[in-house]
């Protein structure tokens, strides 16, 4: 997670010195992509987020676990998918025109994540930023890296290591780091 | 200091590929001569002109310490040189020289991996290579080689006093701002002088020549023999010293060429030696490329024309007919021609094209298909290899193992010519390596009496051989040793908790592979080379990695053999697309014997309710595609289906799909890495590709689908 918080620290100093002129809390820290699961809304950092596409003919790979697809061909790329309904274990759905693709880039590796619908780009700011201690106990927690309190409601901005990754390949992608 | 000067950087990848080859070269030569126990005239001026270049790219850039080493390597073989005679007992000589060598691979590997670190200290090396030139000149005994250095340099004095500046009017013309281009011409190509006027008729055309030596070419036939033996001397103005090299280039019967440095320090290893037979040979341009180099040396070498020939590919005669290209290039290139197939597909048989009368369309398709054939066969071409460079390493294993063993054997080659994908030539030193040292320590028995009492010579033999057959490379590494004791493994195996099934149910060749397992060793000892238990099944992964297999044959008191098999080229293959349910697998075509329908009535059921199938006499496994990866497919009824008969390391299996889609070449792509955690290769696939509708398929590896039967 210490990594997690340089990164956005990061970005937070470059966004502040391209807008110097707003106060420091109303700063755009960086955007978000929310979209919806369920009827909640959920978001990822748009910097991870290489382009939004419908969802294409998947592949089915034998020998994963539940939550990944298949693989589809995103331009000449084989790219593996995983549904994040069924990675938060919320009974799958059929896949409609509104149901979409994101293309996910994480440390050169690409996922895409299949979502109900994409909602909307929104900003970050450090005043909207909250942590999410309260939220201890939810079941899905864990994917989940802040929340965004916004005029229409909380947006959970999701983790988007934890979200591809198993637990058991983050420490071994954390072994490979330190 | 660092060891790479600022500046120098883009030329440190080229020097250390030129610098590598040379030295494995100069390895081949050694190897040869030591075996053939006889130091030739050519055998000398090789190693000398390897060791002369080396040296002077080495001060070219900037490593001195390496550059002094390459330098006391090459009185050495100075003083040899000037007096064969004294080559009579030189066993040291190798050994020094070996050393040298070694040192050179390891400073090279230091540039590579830590171009920053400071420069090895080789004085204690220099120092035995000095006193292994006295000793040569008998100025010390043979006993002294480590003896303290002298404070005389004298190698390198009488180096100076014995090769007079041969050519003193071209030299002395050579100043500041000229250059001088030695140039020699080809050993058949007679009258000399002649061609050296055209030449230089040639050059005039170009650009101002200053001077010339010989100046009396036109007028006088004697000059011809001392063309030969010193070459032609021309010297030009600096800044044409690149036209007039490309005119020498050009022009006919120019053997080789150098560029003689204008202050004189170059030494001139043909005029040293005036007496020589061919003095030509020992002579080539330093910039030249290896093959271009080997090429022109010994030109009575008829060990390998061959493979020189196939290295050079019809260049030669110093002529640079040879580039050299990063592979991270050829990879890119080879990437783009595979999108450039998947791309030709996806217009060629595009579904909107469907029912459409398009003739000519139809026609440019054609000439477009045949064109990207082509392409792809030339790409391919080019990261072709020939084997010789690994095959060749393992000479100088089995000669350092032979002396640390005290064991007598002959390593035999064969078909070394036979070209692999460059990148399948890298993952075949290790393993090579590896059995090769298995075949010493554990093949060849350590008791000559063993082998006498056997029938067998008293001098054992390691061969390695090399075939391409049908898409694939075979490479057996075999020894004429004990063999492998099926019942000491089978005991090793129980006593490491290797095996899972009763003792008495594995057969023969099941055992002997075992010796590929992870952690099996039965040498009870644990020697410099092996019994460690790690190594073999090293190799397995290796070739595994690279898309091969490897097993052993292996008759007691006969010897064994290393059976490698390795596709030639990993990137395209020749697929038949085959559907179940919506999903395409890809079968290679190599593993299909034959696809056929049949009746309900031919299936045949064993106690457990899997079905078999008769054919030829022969039964076969059927596995049922849609079971086996729980897909929906609406045709499970094996009349509907079809079945095909795939075979992999002689044994077989028959799959049943849907139905057969077509044959197509294509793109292996491996699985993208964030699924590389999961085993998909033992599912029974080995990568997938994408198709001219741009639907991705998997492809099967037969192999791993037979083994999971």
């Amino acid at each position: 997670m210490a990594e997690m918080d340089k990164i956005i620290e990061e970005q937070r100093e470059l966004n502040a010195n391209k807008k110097t002129n707003k106060k420091e809390d109303e700063i755009e820290i960086a955007k978000a992509l929310t979209f919806f699961i369920e009827d909640r809304t959920y978001g990822v950092e748009i910097d991870y987020v290489n382009e939004i596409i419908a969802v294409p003919h998947i592949t089915v790979i034998p020998g994963v676990p539940y939550y990944i697809k298949g693989v589809i061909n995103v331009r000449s790329k084989v790219v593996p998918v995983v549904d994040v309904r069924s990675r938060f274990g919320i009974p799958e759905r059929e896949y409609d025109d509104k149901t979409c693709t994101l293309i996910i880039e994480y440390r050169d590796i690409q996922v895409g994540i299949i979502v109900d619908t994409v909602r909307e780009v929104l900003s970050i700011t450090k005043a909207a930023k909250a942590d999410i201690p309260a939220l201890e106990k939810v079941n899905d927690n864990k994917f989940i890296q802040y929340i965004l309190e916004t005029k229409d409601g909380i947006k959970m901005i999701l983790d988007v290591k934890k979200l591809i990754f198993d637990d058991d390949f983050d420490m071994r992608l954390g072994g490979e780091e330190e | 200091m660092a060891k790479v000067e600022a500046g120098m950087e883009g030329m440190v990848d080229m020097y250390l590929f030129e610098t590598t080859t040379l030295i494995d070269q100069l390895d081949e030569v050694l190897l040869r001569t030591e075996q053939a126990n006889e130091f030739t005239e050519d055998d000398i001026n090789e190693v000398f002109r390897i060791m002369h270049t080396v040296k002077g790219s080495s001060a070219m850039m900037g490593f001195e310490n390496l550059q002094k080493l390459a330098h006391k390597g090459e009185d050495m073989f100075f003083i040899i040189r000037e007096d064969p005679s004294k080559m009579k007992d030189i066993g040291f000589v190798y050994d020094l020289v070996f050393q040298m060598s070694d040192l050179f691979k390891a400073e090279i590997e230091e540039i590579r991996d830590n171009p920053d670190g400071d420069p090895t200290d080789f004085s204690e090396m220099i120092a035995k290579l000095e006193n292994g030139a006295k000793i040569l000149k008998g100025e010390l005994e043979a006993d002294q080689l480590d003896a303290a250095p002298a404070e005389a340099p004298a190698p390198a004095e009488s180096k100076e006093e014995s090769a007079p500046a041969p050519a003193p009017a071209a030299a002395a013309a050579g100043g500041a701002g000229n250059s001088v281009i030695r140039v020699f011409f080809e050993q058949e190509s007679k009258m000399e002088n002649l061609r050296a006027f055209l030449l230089l008729g040639k050059i005039k055309e170009v650009c101002d020549v200053i001077d010339w030596s010989p100046r009396d070419v036109e007028t006088n036939p004697d000059t011809c023999t001392k063309i030969q033996e010193e070459g032609f001397l021309v010297t030009v103005h600096k800044d044409d010293e690149a036209v007039a090299i490309k005119a020498v280039e050009e022009s006919v019967n120019v053997d080789t060429y150098e560029i003689v440095k204008p202050d004189g320090a170059e030494e001139k290893p043909a005029a040293a030696a005036p007496a020589e037979e061919k003095p030509a040979a020992s002579a080539a341009a330093p910039a030249a490329a290896k093959p271009a180099a080997s090429a022109a040396a010994p030109a009575k070498k008829t060990e390998k024309p061959a493979a020189n020939a196939g290295n050079a590919g019809g260049g030669g005669g110093g002529k640079q007919s040879l580039i050299s290209v990063n592979l991270i290039k050829l990879d890119q290139l080879h990437d783009i021609v595979g999108e450039i197939i998947t791309t030709e597909s996806m217009v060629v048989s595009n579904p909107e094209l469907d029912g459409l009368k398009l003739e000519s369309f139809q026609k440019a398709a054609r000439d477009l298909r045949k064109l990207t054939d082509e392409l792809q066969d030339t790409v391919m071409s080019i990261r072709m290899v020939p084997l010789v460079g690994p095959f060749q390493k393992m000479h100088r294993i089995v000669r350092d193992m032979k002396q640390k063993l005290g064991k007598d054997v002959e390593l035999i080659l064969e078909g070394e010519d036979t070209e692999v994908d460059k990148s399948i030539v890298d993952n075949l030193n290790d393993p090579l390596m590896h059995l090769v040292r298995n075949c010493m320590d554990h093949g060849i028995e350590d008791d000559v009496n063993e082998r006498l009492e056997h029938g067998k010579p008293a001098k054992g033999t390691i061969k390695l051989s090399a075939m391409s057959s049908s898409g694939e490379v075979i490479i057996t590494i075999s020894d004429d040793g004990g063999g492998i004791d099926t019942d000491k493994v089978l005991r090793k195996a129980e006593e490491q908790g290797l095996l899972t099934r009763p003792m008495n149910e594995y057969s023969e060749r099941e055992i002997n592979n075992m010796i590929m397992l992870p952690g099996f060793s039965t040498n009870t000892e644990v020697t410099e080379y092996s019994g460690r238990g790690v190594g073999m099944d090293v190799v397995k992964k290796n070739i595994e990695k690279s898309g091969g297999s490897v097993f052993v044959e292996s008759k007691r008191h006969e010897g064994s053999s290393f059976i490698i098999k390795i596709p030639l080229t990993l990137a395209i293959i020749a697929g038949m697309e085959v559907r179940v349910g919506d999903i395409i697998f890809t079968v290679p075509i190599s593993a299909i014997k034959q696809s056929f329908k049949i009746k309900n009535d031919q299936i045949i059921y064993d106690t457990q309710g899997n079905e078999m199938i008769m054919i030829r006499g022969e039964c076969y496994p059927i596995l049922k595609l849609y079971d086996k990866y729980a897909l929906k497919t609406e045709i499970t009824d094996f009349e509907q289906g079809i079945l095909i008969l795939v075979e992999a390391d002689g044994k077989s299996v028959c799959l049943f799909a849907d139905r057969l889609v077509g044959e197509q070449q294509v793109v292996v792509k491996p699985f993208p890495s964030y699924l590389s955690r999961y085993n998909l290769k033992g599912e029974g696939l080995s990568g997938c590709s994408i198709m001219g509708d741009g639907s991705i398929s998997l492809i099967i590896d037969v192999n791993s689908i037979i083994d999971k039967q």
